[in-house]
């Protein structure tokens, strides 16, 4: 099968329709509350497998065959050998520094942070795994033989490093981390190749890094601008308040837009930057795109009293879905199945931290 | 023999990514036929079969013995097929496992009633929970909670014996609850578990008489022989739990500590034996009750008023006053503690040196 970029159609497409999501999250919901949340990870199984089973690859619809329980286990999981020592641990240290053993106290809470640091990195990769190992297309599953122990390990010190230089190479860690996540995944009897580059999203970076300090310069004739009215008005006052509140207004959209665009930029140069054996990726939402999708979310949510939060896992994928493209070449006799281990339990850690997969 | 029917279905083996296109063949037994365009068949019982998904047109089908296999049938079959061979196929799952049994309505029902009693039982907890802790996980608890304090509980000799002076006119029981002083100045006072009692260094600052201290401490050891303690720190734990935390910071355990709150009809249990035994002691209850008119001026009379403590969390300041001054009979009282064993209680944190300073951090 070979695809061209030039093909009008995408190779990705989505068919759900939000009528048909609708009993399904509504559903979930009245489950989820009538089992005080016990629900959840089924409704996420459920969701997902109508999500997957709507999203067409080439020429076949994708399959979700997660189920709910493994979800649960891996939550159980999470719960037992993380959070439950976790707390144990706070409470000792806390104690610790109660009873005059400060350094001792603050030792055990640095390293109980710094091991949940380590944990976030590892969640992020076990979610990504989990969510190939039980996704098939053709009956072909994709997944992992790396455990992702040591990408835990790269998370913490590409990120330090990142941070380090003022964080001017925030950039870089973030590249870099997919790439390396993306290599140790597979599909089938295909690894994965990401070679994301930080240069290319580096300029939009610099823009949101000194965008604060742009808008702050050219605050300052809005804010003699405001004195200066304040002297015309017969409310003293008024005119500073108001310039204040304009400059806020400014400086936090414009500030999120630029947010929104650099990322919108990254998304680009990752998923474009990663291929599966012949195929090459690619991503098209624009800023305008993203800002649409925000902008629907919060209207979504504001104008149904919260009930719209329900759909948002739909729309979002629905504009993963559509905004993703491939092209280049699948050879089906060559895709056999994966010999990748499944691990039996779901994102319990995703979960615990709260992360995306991708 | 039955007449044989054909069924166009894909098919994937799970190996390769290849689809097999071609028929199903059911001759109305117990296992249905697959034929492609090479007329190669593979036989697979009903039993073997297991509903994967239900698509709009499509109704995906996998395989107990190979967890790859995927079969693809349309789901409008040939109406006389249809009934027949939706019996034999599995049932398509919807909510999952015995959800899709009892019924969605059903489920709702049941689950609505079971998470009811278990929100219920959530918060009556403390209440039944409470006193039955067993006593030595009582002393305990309340060991390690006095352990928090450090060694910010002041200690001179003087100061001890009058405080065991109060204790020995207060408290009847033979096990006296352990009564120690605190180096923080709040004006408050806390029973902890296993019947360690601490007054804040600040209640002692404020105090006129040694009455008002005595009844400060009666009203503590009121909590701690109706058995009040673990009922309160249960339910702060609770609480604790259900505002999202296992939040834990130094600062919060003096504070949750100070605001360990009683119920209204606790507190009330509290003041009631609190004035029984200062009848029985001979202490007179006017000390008490200027101190609550003092608290009710300085802090004003809402319940829940802006300070944290031993006030905020009681019933009004003036009601309790009143109920205090109430109680006093015609007689005249001899004071609890002499001038100069009061004064040893109140200067006990400024003449211990080796206590240390209360900061939150």
């Amino acid at each position: 099968m070979n695809r061209s970029q030039d093909d009008n159609s995408s190779a990705f497409d989505f068919e759900g329709s939000w009528l048909e999501f609708a009993p399904i999250a509504f559903s979930n919901l009245l489950l989820t509350i009538v089992t005080l949340g016990i629900y959840r990870f089924w409704a996420t199984a459920r969701e997902r497998r109508y999500l997957w089973s709507r999203s067409r690859f080439i020429d076949e619809r994708l399959e979700w065959s997660g189920t709910g329980r493994e979800l649960f286990i891996g939550f159980l999981l999470v719960l037992a050998l993380i959070l439950l020592p976790f707390f144990i641990i706070s409470q000792v240290s806390q104690a610790l520094m109660l009873r005059g053993q400060e350094v001792l106290g603050v030792l055990l809470t640095f390293i109980s942070f710094l091991f949940l640091f380590y944990l976030v990195g590892l969640a992020r990769f076990r979610a990504l795994r989990y969510r190939l190992s039980r996704t098939r297309w053709h009956g072909i599953r994709g997944g992992s033989d790396n455990q992702g122990f040591l990408f835990g390990l790269s998370y913490m010190w590409k990120n330090v490093v990142g941070w380090l230089p003022a964080g001017l190479l925030i950039p870089w860690s973030m590249t870099s981390l997919w790439n390396e996540r993306w290599s140790s995944m597979s599909f089938g009897p295909f690894t994965f190749e990401a070679d994301a580059r930080a240069g290319p999203v580096f300029p939009r970076f610099l823009l949101f890094y000194l965008a604060p300090f742009i808008m702050f310069i050219a605050a300052i004739p809005l804010a003699f601008a405001g004195v200066a009215a304040d002297f015309d008005n017969l409310e003293p006052g008024a005119g500073i308040v108001f310039a204040f509140l304009a400059f806020l207004i400014v400086f936090y959209f414009g500030l999120g837009l630029i947010a929104v665009a650099f990322y919108a930029k990254f998304y680009r140069e990752a998923v474009g930057a990663t291929r599966l054996g012949r195929l090459e990726f690619h991503f098209d939402a624009r800023t305008m795109d993203w800002v649409k999708l925000l902008l629907g979310d919060v209207a979504l949510v504001v104008f149904t009293l919260g009930i719209g939060w329900i759909f948002l896992r739909y729309r979002h994928w629905k504009f993963f879905m559509i905004h993703m493209d491939a092209s280049g070449e699948v050879r089906l006799d060559e895709l056999t199945q994966s010999t990748t281990r499944t691990a039996g339990h779901g994102e319990g850690l995703l979960d615990a931290f709260d992360v995306g997969a991708i | 023999m039955a007449e044989t029917h054909r069924i166009q279905a894909s098919w994937y083996d799970g190996r390769t990514a290849a689809r097999h296109e071609g028929f199903l063949l059911w001759d109305g037994g117990e296992r249905v036929r697959l034929e492609d365009q090479w007329q190669q068949g593979l036989e697979i019982p009903f039993a073997d079969l297991r509903h994967v998904d239900s698509q709009r047109n499509t109704l995906v089908l996998g395989r107990h013995s190979e967890p790859d296999f995927r079969l693809s049938l349309p789901r409008d079959v040939p109406a006389d097929l249809a009934a027949d061979l939706a019996r034999r196929l599995p049932g398509q799952a919807r909510y999952g496992g015995w959800i899709d049994r009892i019924g969605l309505g059903k489920t709702v029902i049941a689950c609505t009633l079971a998470s009811a009693a278990a929100v219920a039982l959530f918060l009556t907890a403390p209440e039944w929970l409470g006193p039955r802790i067993p006593e030595s996980w009582e002393r305990q608890i309340g060991e390690a909670m006095v352990g928090d304090f450090g060694g910010r509980i002041c200690r001179t000799e003087a100061g001890d014996k009058a405080l065991d002076r109060l204790v020995e006119q207060i408290d009847p029981a033979r096990d006296k609850v352990r009564v120690g002083v605190a180096n923080i100045d709040m004006v408050n006072a806390v029973a902890l578990p296993g019947g360690q009692i601490l007054i804040f260094d600040g209640l002692l600052q404020q105090a006129e008489s040694p009455e008002e201290v005595a009844g400060v401490l009666a009203h503590e050891v009121g909590h701690v022989r109706e058995r009040h303690v673990m009922t309160a720190i249960l339910r702060q734990f609770g609480l604790s739990i259900l505002a999202g935390g296992f939040n834990s910071g130094i600062a919060e355990s003096a504070l949750g500590l100070a605001s360990m709150g009683y119920s209204r009809d606790a507190e009330r249990e509290a003041d009631d034996y609190a004035r029984a035994r200062m009848r029985a002691a001979d202490i007179s209850p006017l000390g008490t009750a200027a101190f609550f008119e003092r608290m009710a001026d300085q802090y004003g009379d809402e319940d829940g008023s802006a300070i944290t403590g031993w006030i905020a969390t009681h019933p009004s300041s003036s009601e309790r006053a009143k109920a205090y001054r109430e109680s006093a009979g015609g007689s005249s009282y001899p004071p609890a503690l002499t001038k100069p064993e009061f004064n040893a209680l109140k200067t006990m944190c400024a003449q211990d040196k080796d206590v240390e300073d209360f900061d939150f951090f």
